[in-house]
């Protein structure tokens, strides 16, 4: 069982050596919307030949289901205050409802900022670019304020 | 070795990080919002500290990228409105669900239910920005979205 939470010096370290390797073995900046757009693009030209971006997608997906397996199950407490907040029937559906704008925010978003918390916030705070360094501090304090009003509201 | 090889191992190693750390609960990253937990920003800070000196070492030495040959070199980019626009709205997202882009692959990996919506969510929000792109290349008049756009050649290497 690895059910205990890796210690940040290290999870966070390996995930900065991931970056470096991307950039070491073929010039390219890490991003997992990087992974998830090449993946709807190769698609959408109705071809099935990924790039390394796809691949790493695939890579992300095989490496959680490899780490559930070893611990014994996932990592997940569930969405204690989507849950406890919506109760009854339609619950379910009001929450699915809910993810699925987020993840159109979160696709969106994205792909107009060119980066997530990996591609911006991490990779591109490392390049020193000064557009993730904006981008980075804009998703941080709006994910902080957001999370405060519906802590405070629920 | 091929760079689709070198991209999948490397997506393994993220992807079970990502899992270890618990990033994929977004209770972690709720706690971590809300000052509960000093865990994601210690963990964030990590990873950027690791990757700001490794990248630092590679662009002194300046070697050839070990599996294209082609010279180690990136350029910063400069702040525009598309990056305040866009991270809002990621942030808005990321702030409700708890999940983001990495988080979201990796919740589908574990088997989790939840990561469905979010993530059909996210291949639909990668559709609607193809679609205004192609649109704002196609229109020359400018609409409201075109400032927001980035086209394909400005747009960050590997959005």
């Amino acid at each position: 069982m690895v059910h205990s939470q890796l210690p940040w010096f290290i999870g966070g370290p390996l995930l900065g050596l991931c970056v470096v390797a991307m950039r070491w073995l073929m010039n390219e900046r890490l991003g997992v919307m990087g992974a998830w757009s090449d993946v709807v693009d190769t698609v959408a030209a109705k071809r099935l030949s990924f790039g390394p971006f796809g691949w790493m997608l695939f890579g992300l997906i095989a490496g959680a289901a490899i780490f559930a397996l070893i611990a014994g199950g996932p990592v997940f407490e569930g969405y204690g205050w989507l849950t406890d907040t919506f109760s009854g029937t339609g619950a379910t559906l009001l929450i699915v409802a809910i993810l699925f704008a987020c993840g159109i925010l979160i696709g969106l978003g994205t792909k107009i900022a060119g980066g997530c918390t990996s591609g911006n916030g991490l990779s591109g705070n490392a390049m020193l670019s000064p557009a993730s360094l904006v981008a980075t501090m804009t998703f941080f304090v709006t994910a902080i304020v957001v999370t405060f009003v519906t802590e405070a509201l629920i | 070795m091929s760079t689709r090889i070198a991209g999948g191992l490397i997506g393994v190693v993220f992807g079970v990080v990502l899992s270890w750390s618990g990033m994929t609960s977004p209770e972690v990253i709720r706690e971590g919002l809300l000052f509960q937990s000093s865990y994601l920003f210690l963990f964030f800070f990590g990873a950027v500290a690791t990757a700001f000196v490794g990248l630092r070492l590679l662009k002194r030495s300046a070697p050839p990228a070990l599996l294209t040959g082609e010279r180690i070199a990136w350029e910063p980019v400069q702040p525009q409105r598309r990056h305040v626009v866009g991270s809002l709205l990621f942030g808005v997202g990321w702030g409700v669900s708890g999940a983001c882009p990495g988080p979201i692959a990796t919740q589908l990996g574990q088997g989790i239910a939840w990561g469905v919506p979010t993530a059909v969510g996210l291949i639909l929000g990668i559709i609607v920005f193809r679609r205004m792109q192609s649109r704002s290349q196609r229109g020359t008049e400018r609409t409201p979205t075109a400032s927001v756009i980035p086209s394909p050649v400005a747009a960050d290497a590997t959005a």
